[in-house]
């Protein structure tokens, strides 16, 4: 079929606000149709924290975006993050009756139903429950349980779970743009997507999105989402050591990190020397390059080591090693500290190819925002067709429980 | 309370808590108190019996009672009950001596055989001579050892029930299944014994420590009250997220307790669930809600809960019932078809054999099917000639053999982790920056000053954040708009005095969370990482380790 569908994916990040409007085609192709961009103000890790500025960035990039791709954007699909978010995998363990041998419909369900009863604090809402694969009488890596003859049936799942109220924050404040939100997605989980490839999801891999406020990652082990999350630090935390090391203000730290700093002080000659130029070009200062490059590789060192503490359990078994992807992926130097700290094969790594506007794709800064036009559509393949008359009838369901909310 | 570390500590344990000892008689019983010693999972006094001297050499307990020396000169009963029964009334005096004083013991024994079911029952009326609470943990024989130690063994039982406490009763024919069968016979009683340690841990920790929801002696009996009770146990110990659900599927796992199956027609159960500081009431809520699929309703469930700060930020979940051997039977017995495929029913000893005796006398309703296939396993006939003709002796040798050989190891290998602390994320990172040369004469002076490779890296850091200012200096006039905090140059400029104090004063670094640290970040929820605010920036938070 030649039917393609239009998706529009938002990302509120902390350093920039991205609208990417793609075009989804059934064989599964993507088309970039345009970008919109937007920097971000009232964003801090990856959190809200002033709604009317970042309203205000939200609209320049909604409007930038839909110039770009001539396309009206209605809903979006929004990207989230946060350190609230956590992950956890549970099993859920059914019995088979006695007097049944083969497995059904209704024993699937009932194996997820028992794995999704996972007690989460009770202020938290699920994100994704993702099927990891079924276990049937022990037998692992089972893809469809139905049908097979068993005792025990086991359901493995990856849930995604956040605090309701900061999830709701965002999204009542993309609302109020007016947007719709489609779906709520974790953004590793969006830029996973089009990051990893699916030969590195089953060699086992970590992505990593090292955002400006947050550095999100994802584990994928044997082809199945194995661990998530979020350490809520990020290319900001960089920066604000570097202003607080060389006593400079954020902006002129942030510009010093991007044009000169690097991650690597071995090779630096020793006493070489950087001018801090003020905006208007005089020099303000000097500081020795060695210095800057050590506050900040003292702190991507620290970030990334985070990282790895959370994922520790699963070093061994990642065959294609670690994507780094995000803004700071793009730092010098970044690969060679993520490699000391992980000891495996780092790959930096923007968006796999899709067709479009090329500068768009290859930069890691973009992974999240493509990967949710990605994800929306996987999404809707994994969807039952509807009839259009039952689509209507769904989305009204929808708007009138969203008003319950 | 209960000792109940990993790694000994005399000095940890008050005065208060009450003395246990745990006295391994025969064969059996002196492998599991090794086991004990070994994996030190109980602080209580060790003692071995045995009528044998070999076994005694080998056993690694730190008290040893050689039985009826004088009558025995050290050679084992010989699978003669009579015997042993003698050996341990000579040697009375000595197990007196070596129980007084605690209040209370545990008597582990392998029932059976000569000395364990001879000796076992004159001990625990020893014991219960001196006061004390007296336990008995003791395991009935495999059925291929033949009729005649069975019927040895249920005379001891017999004789036992009237003396102990509680009993508290295994069946070596589902031990068999803990393993799986092309493991080797070594493994088996190794997991045997590993089982049988860990359900005398249990139920000391269980009966002793003062929990939020106690549970005391009187659950444990009720949860064992059952006539001809076998008992059902199963311990899983988990750490890290969601490790109540995963301590509970671990002991569930217990073949004891046949992944839960045989709850199913339990009459009482006991439940305890133990964990650290942190152990959380949803938690516990989720473990028992997940246990309730696997229990009827009208299941008498006897709740405990304690908190012990040595377990860590682990959950321990023990579950204990006990069930009439005749539905034990009958449950192996009815087993579906389709369990016969998997390799647990090819287990050595399915458990109908095992109830040849009481048959004899009176026929339970599942006995032609039980007859049918002990008849296709084994010929009864056969094993009461091989019974007659060579003494069960033999059998115990080889449990005797096998004894240096028994590794822990598998054990003391899961018990490490536990021990261990992830380290903090910032001094990992330390040696790498080690490799810093050190670039102004000031810095110099300081590392040299400083000892270590890591100070050195410290130092070398403020040392050069202290020169910077020094550099910058000249132009702070011009940057004097910037509203950077000033307590900020105060703390660089105080680097060298902080270094020259660094090895004087040892007092506990207090952690202020001043919003002036973390710059851009002060009016956000801080990132708390082991004690230490992540916003801060890594090098301030470094200077003040080296403050310490």
């Amino acid at each position: 079929m030649a039917k393609s569908t239009i998706y529009a994916g938002l990302e509120i990040g902390t350093h920039k606000i991205c609208v990417v409007v793609g075009e989804a085609k059934r064989d599964g192709a993507i088309k970039i149709l345009g970008v919109g961009q937007a920097p971000s103000r009232g964003v801090r890790k990856g959190e809200i924290v002033d709604f009317e500025k970042v309203q205000t960035c939200v609209n320049d990039a909604l409007v930038r975006a839909e110039d770009r791709s001539d396309v009206m954007i209605r809903n979006v699909f929004l990207g989230v993050t946060g350190a609230h978010i956590e992950s956890l995998n549970n099993r859920g363990r059914h019995r088979l009756p006695d007097d049944q041998t083969e497995i059904t419909e209704d024993d699937v369900e009932e194996a997820k139903e028992i794995a999704r009863s996972v007690s989460i604090p009770q202020s938290n809402v699920f994100l994704h429950s993702v099927t990891r694969q079924y276990i049937v009488d022990g037998q692992e890596a089972v893809r469809q349980p139905i049908g097979r003859e068993g005792r025990v049936l086991e359901a493995d799942y990856h849930i995604i779970h956040g605090v309701r109220g900061r999830v709701q924050n965002a999204i009542r404040c993309v609302r109020e743009i007016p947007l719709e939100v489609e779906d709520v997605v974790f953004n590793p989980v969006a830029a996973a997507q089009v990051v990893l490839t699916r030969e590195a999801k089953l060699q086992g891999a970590l992505m990593i999105d090292f955002g400006a406020g947050t550095c999100d990652y994802v584990l994928y082990e044997d082809g199945m989402i194995t661990a998530s999350g979020c350490v809520p630090l990020g290319g900001d935390h960089i920066t604000n050591d570097v202003s607080m090391a060389l006593q400079i203000p954020n902006g002129r730290a942030e510009r010093l990190k991007v044009e000169e700093g690097s991650v690597l002080y071995d090779e630096v000659p020793e006493g070489e020397m950087l001018s801090i130029e003020d905006d208007t070009g005089l020099i303000l200062g000097e500081v020795e390059r060695a210095f800057l490059n050590e506050v900040m590789n003292l702190r991507t060192k620290e970030i990334l080591t985070q990282v790895r503490v959370r994922i520790e359990d699963h070093l061994g078994r990642l065959g294609a090693g670690v994507f780094l992807t995000g803004g700071v992926s793009l730092m010098k130097g970044v690969d060679v500290v993520a490699r000391e700290v992980f000891g495996i094969k780092v790959t930096r790594a923007g968006s796999a190819p899709v067709s479009g506007i090329t500068a768009t794709f290859e930069n890691p800064q973009y992974s999240a925002p493509i990967g949710l036009i990605r994800y929306a559509q996987i999404l809707d393949s994994e969807k039952p067709f509807l009839s259009p008359l039952k689509r209507l009838g769904r989305r009204m369901q929808e708007l009138l429980s969203s008003v319950t909310l | 309370m209960v000792e109940y570390d990993r790694t000994q500590s005399p000095e940890g344990a008050d005065n208060s808590a009450p003395r246990i000892c745990i006295v391994g008689v025969g064969g059996a019983g002196s492998n599991v108190v090794d086991r004990i010693t070994l994996d030190r999972i109980v602080d209580a006094t060790l003692v071995c019996a045995h009528t044998d001297v070999r076994v005694l050499g080998h056993s690694m307990a730190p008290h040893k009672i050689q039985l009826g020396a004088e009558l025995m000169k050290g050679i084992g009963a010989g699978g003669d009950p009579d015997l042993g029964r003698e050996a341990a009334l000579f040697s009375r005096e000595q197990v007196r001596e070596a129980v007084e004083g605690h209040d209370i013991i545990f008597i582990s024994a392998g029932l059976g055989g000569g000395t364990g079911s001879g000796a076992a029952p004159v001990i625990a009326e020893i014991a219960k001579n001196t006061g004390a609470l007296v336990l008995v943990v003791a395991t009935m024989p495999f059925s291929f050892e033949g009729r005649r130690r069975l019927a040895q063994a249920e005379e001891a039982l017999e004789l036992l029930q009237k003396r102990a406490d509680a009993l508290v009763l295994f069946e070596n024919n589902r031990m068999g299944e803990l393993i799986l069968p092309k493991d080797g016979i070594q493994k088996a009683f190794n997991q045997a014994d590993q089982l049988i340690a860990q359900s005398l841990r249990a139920v000391s920790t269980i009966t002793t420590t003062p929990g939020l929801v106690k549970l005391g002696l009187d659950d444990l009996t009720s949860a064992l009250a059952n006539a001809n009770g076998r008992c059902l146990f199963g311990f899983g110990e988990a750490r890290g997220q969601n490790r109540g659900v995963e301590a509970l599927k671990k002991a569930l796992k217990s073949p004891l307790i046949d992944s839960g199956r045989l709850l199913h027609q339990t009459k009482n159960l006991l439940v305890h669930v133990a964990g650290g500081e942190s152990l959380t009431l949803v938690e516990v809520e989720g473990v028992m809600k997940q246990l309730g699929r696997h229990v009827p309703d009208q299941t008498h469930i006897l709740f405990g809960l304690g908190v012990d700060a040595k377990l860590g930020d682990s959950i321990a979940v023990t579950l204990i019932s006990s069930l009439g051997l005749n539905q034990l039977n009958a449950h192996a017995a009815a087993a579906p078809p389709s369990e016969m495929l998997q390799p647990r029913a090819e287990a050595p000893t399915p458990a109908p054999k095992r109830e040849a005796p009481p048959i004899k006398k009176a026929p339970s309703p599942y006995a032609p099917p039980v007859e049918a296939s002990a008849d296709l396993l084994f010929k009864s006939e056969e094993i009461a000639t091989i019974t007659a003709e060579a003494p069960s002796s033999m059998i115990e040798d080889q449990t005797v053999e096998q004894e240096p050989e028994v590794e822990e190891q598998p054990v003391l290998a899961q018990e490490e982790p536990v021990a261990e602390e992830p380290s903090a994320p910032v001094v990992e990172s330390i040696p790498e920056t080690a490799r810093i040369p050190v670039r102004t004469p000031m810095a110099k002076e300081l590392a040299d000053a400083a000892r270590t490779g890591k100070e050195s890296t410290l130092a070398s850091v403020v040392a050069r954040s202290v020169t910077l200012q020094t550099e910058v200096a000249p132009a702070q006039d011009d940057l004097i708009s910037f509203d950077e905090p000033q307590q900020q140059s105060a703390t660089t400029i105080n680097a060298t005095t902080i270094i020259a104090r660094k090895s004087g004063s040892d007092a506990q670094q207090t952690f202020s969370l001043g919003e002036e640290d973390r710059g851009r970040f002060k009016d956000t929820e801080p990132s708390i990482v082991q004690g230490e605010d992540l916003d801060v920036p890594t090098w301030m938070r470094l200077k003040k380790k080296l403050r310490r």
